[in-house]
């Protein structure tokens, strides 16, 4: 039998991730019946792939070194430098360099079916095919798959992360930098980043990608509520700025 | 005996302006029985070839000879359900006014060995084309038919055009027979449908006809689509870094590479690690000749788009104005899509021609003399006429003003088409400021060439910036935050609507003019103005009725997965695809006005099931107005 100090060893080096020993050991006993004779790289990286799609605040170690200090969102210091890698997950993604009424636009014209190339109006579902393949044509559409990046829905950003770490403490993120893989419809809610000695200024962590690795991954459960929520929450957003 | 030849043309301007090309101005006038614009000429024209020397009466149509009308027990508003007339049979006849016309056509055709076809060269001209070869075929059935191929009434054109017929073009015609059918089915179907429905709902709509276009409806979508972005628009507040530097007595303005962003803490705490930075390096400093490109030759669509900005004239005002000039032989046919001069036209006699204008002479004077520049080719060529060009020159004092206005845009755009590029050197400066990048851009314009006909463009040098070095650090006189509100889009414009509908295949340069007047006949739309004197803008405004349409649409097809609303271009843009098939060779008529059918049908018949949806959004909005 496997054990779990190799497994947890295994995760360490490939991905510089700490993992809970309880997490781990539940891991083990439910597979250990069924794939007795698994290898051990195997075992270990379905370990990684179970450990992306969960939770952190159960998965992984709460060592003070691999953790994001409590009072990171301190406005009052101007800037200071984590030291280590310290594994987060995303809980919210918001582009800033967008209005959100257009992010509004964006998204009603994936309902309606349509994309804008240049002045030319597009109908993104095929007409006249049988229902079946055009449910598929439509699951397409959805904004979290790639064609609503046609829709103009895919902005520049930079992007405003809420992020989270093992011990459930809550940080803002603020892209500096372009980083590949952050923008609406790639980064999944819950998708895990790994912060390498990042700098925090005001209470923002910086984000380039110098300090992030993208670990990917997603929390099925948050991502889906998010997605369906997104427009409602941009319409309530656009409701706060009149009031202001 | 010579042999004899009837030319017939689509206007009576243009069957004058041919026939007084043919003769030298030698021909006699005759009146024909029954209608006093159509005038048959007589005259004597060596043909050449085969042909020879030959007696000539050119004559002329007004338009379309015929229509197409369902049979007699279909036309009473209620004589049968709506949704028949996907079915009724029709009947295509001459029309009661245009019955001395055909007349005279077929009389003619009796004396004569062949017919010339001398209307307009594009896919309602073949039509046409196709309905006075009918008639001559009923006059004398061993006629020989030919068709004239020509673009401007300029002489040695025409005459050109009388030496080397071609065959008349059946795929067009058909085309256009294929869009008459349709027109009329789907028109009359949902204009009997929706008037006889809504009638009943508000007072307001008793006495109205609520008419139903294929392409009037999208037109009307893309005016409620913005209308309704303008009114439901929210302002939000955006922050960003502005950066100032004063060097030799100027002051810079640095631009953020982030434009601006919607988080003011974020913007806050960039603006602080610049300032904490203290100095700014310079990254970048790009000098490089740059050039303003001088304007492609001018399409249809192009003339209607500048015209409504620049020359103030609405886009079917620009187009009657155009025809005008056409027909008296100062400027090219005005519809076309081509945008790239054929190698065979001699442009340089064209600008020569100009010589004599008191505004733009002079500059064709130096043209000619060493500037000439052969014209960019644009990527569209409709394969009928060349792009829009004046062919002789006219003094304003024989113009009215809307023809004074858009000759001389013609020319002038013309020139500018056979000027060199406006040549300028431009700056570009870049700095990196703490995590932050900004930039800032000089222009100086150097030669102006075609900018000085050319009076529509601008391109203005800016002030001139101080020196940089590449790498060099100073420390900015000024970094803040500014602080600004998006504004809402503004109501559609006709330019923008033009381009709405081209870009979405909705009418054709021909026609897209007639379907903007038409929403504002059937008052779906209203003008409004914006701004005042030089600069006053015409937008678009629905009225109620007109949300109510589209809305009502809308709604109908909610949830069907397959439909999609009347109110949105793609059904008709479908449509006009199955059309350029046909021109094509690839479809048939009878296929392709099945297969609309088909398409309009389901619509129809979710509209009925469903039309509580279109009577609803009526009484939101025509109700509520009789009550406020």
């Amino acid at each position: 039998m496997t054990s779990p100090d190799q497994i947890a060893a295994q995760i360490l080096s490939t991905k510089s991730l700490s993992v809970a020993q309880p997490w781990l050991n539940a891991f083990l006993s439910s597979s250990n019946t069924a794939q007795r004779n698994i290898p051990p790289s195997a075992l270990a990286k379905t370990a990684i792939f179970r450990l992306l799609a969960s939770d952190i605040k159960e998965s992984l170690s709460k060592h003070r070194s691999c953790v994001l200090p409590v009072d990171i969102h301190d406005p009052t210091v101007q800037e200071r430098r984590l030291q280590g890698s310290i594994p987060v997950q995303v809980l919210d993604i918001e582009d800033i360099g967008t209005s959100l009424w257009s992010q509004i636009e964006a998204i009603e014209r994936v309902e309606r079916g349509e994309a804008i190339r240049g002045r030319e109006i597009v109908r993104t579902i095929a007409v006249g095919e049988d229902p079946e393949s055009s449910e598929n044509n439509r699951a397409n559409n959805n904004p979290a798959n790639g064609a609503a990046s046609a829709s103009g829905n895919s902005g520049y950003g930079p992007h405003r992360l809420i992020l989270q770490d093992a011990a459930g403490t809550m940080a803002v993120g603020v892209e500096m930098q372009r980083i590949d893989g952050i923008a609406l419809e790639k980064l999944a809610i819950g998708a895990k980043l790994l912060l390498r000695n990042p700098s925090v200024a005001r209470g923002m962590v910086l984000l380039s990608p110098g300090s992030v690795t993208l670990l990917g991954g997603k929390i099925e459960a948050l991502d889906k509520p998010w997605r369906d929520g997104r427009k409602a929450r941009l319409l309530e957003k656009t409701a706060d700025v009149d009031r202001e | 005996m010579a042999r004899k030849i009837l030319c017939v043309a689509e206007k009576p301007a243009i069957a004058r302006a041919v026939a007084t090309h043919l003769s030298g101005g030698a021909f006699q006038t005759h009146a024909i029985r029954g209608n006093q614009y159509v005038k048959n000429y007589e005259f004597e024209f060596n043909f050449g070839g085969a042909w020879g020397n030959c007696s000539v009466t050119m004559t002329s149509v007004v338009g379309h000879l015929t229509g197409l009308d369902f049979d007699r027990q279909y036309k009473g508003w209620m004589s049968c359900p709506p949704g028949s007339l996907f079915e009724a049979p029709v009947q295509e006849t001459v029309d009661k006014d245009k019955l001395p016309i055909a007349e005279n056509i077929r009389n003619q055709a009796k004396y004569s060995k062949a017919l010339f076809i001398w209307t307009d060269c594009d896919r309602e001209g073949e039509h046409i084309g196709s309905e006075v070869r009918n008639q001559a075929k009923a006059g004398n059935a061993r006629i020989e038919v030919k068709r004239a191929k020509f673009s401007n009434t300029e002489s040695a054109h025409v005459r050109r055009a009388a030496l080397e017929p071609v065959n008349l073009d059946e795929y067009q015609a058909s085309a256009v027979a294929a869009r008459i059918e349709l027109d009329l089915r789907i028109g009359a179907a949902f204009t009997r449908l929706q008037t006889l429905q809504l009638q009943t709902v508000v007072a307001a709509l008793k006495e109205k006809v609520i008419s139903y276009g294929s392409c009037q409806f999208p037109t009307l979508g893309f005016v409620v689509d913005r209308y309704l972005r303008v009114q439901n628009f929210k302002p939000e507040t955006f922050w960003g870094i502005k950066v100032i530097l004063s060097r030799q007595g100027k002051k810079v303005n640095f631009l953020w590479k982030r434009v601006h962003l919607f988080d003011r803490a974020v913007v806050t705490m960039m603006l602080e690690r610049c300032l904490v930075a203290k100095q700014a390096k310079v990254t970048k400093v790009n000098q490089k000749p740059t050039s303003k490109w001088r304007p492609l030759p001018l399409t249809t669509v192009d003339l209607q788009m500048m015209g409504s900005r620049f020359l103030r004239l609405d886009s079917q005002t620009i187009m009657k104005v155009a025809e005008a000039l056409y027909t008296k032989g100062f400027i090219s046919y005005p519809r076309t899509e081509t945008d790239q001069f054929d190698k065979a036209i001699d442009l340089k006699k064209l600008v020569e021609k100009q010589y004599p204008d008191s505004s733009w002479g002079q500059y064709a004077r130096e043209l000619i003399d060493s500037k000439f520049k052969t014209p960019r080719s644009g990527r569209h060529n409709d394969k009928a006429h060349p792009p829009i060009h004046p062919v002789s020159w006219v003094s304003p004092n024989q113009l009215n003003a809307n023809e004074k206005k858009v000759y001389e845009f013609v020319a002038r755009r013309f020139l500018a088409c056979c000027s060199d590029d406006a040549k300028g050197q431009s700056t570009e400066i870049e700095i990196q400021y703490g995590d932050e990048s900004f930039h800032t851009n000089g222009l100086i314009v150097l030669e102006r060439n075609y900018l000085d006909v050319y009076v529509y463009d601008k391109w203005e040098s800016s002030q001139q910036l101080p020196n940089f070095e590449l790498g060099e650090l100073f420390e900015p006189t000024e970094a803040n935050i500014f602080e600004g509100k998006t504004t809402a889009p503004n109501y559609l414009t006709e330019p923008e609507l033009i381009g709405l509908m081209d870009a979405n295949g909705i009418g054709t340069d021909a026609t897209m003019a007639e379907h903007i007047a038409k929403i504002k006949e059937r008052e779906y739309v209203a003008i409004n103005q914006r701004g005042s004197g030089r600069s006053a803008v015409q937008e678009f405004i629905p009225t109620r009725l007109g949300v109510a349409l589209v809305e009502g649409y809308d709604n109908v097809v909610e949830g069907l997965p397959n439909s999609v609303s009347l109110s949105k271009p793609f059904l008709r843009k479908e449509m006009e695809l199955r059309m350029v098939e046909i021109c094509s060779g690839t479809k048939t008529r009878q296929e392709v006005v099945q297969q609309s059918l088909d398409m309009y049908r389901e619509v129809f018949i979710h509209t009925q099931r469903r039309i509580n949806m279109l009577k609803t959004a009526c009484r939101k909005y025509l109700v509520e107005e009789t009550t406020s």
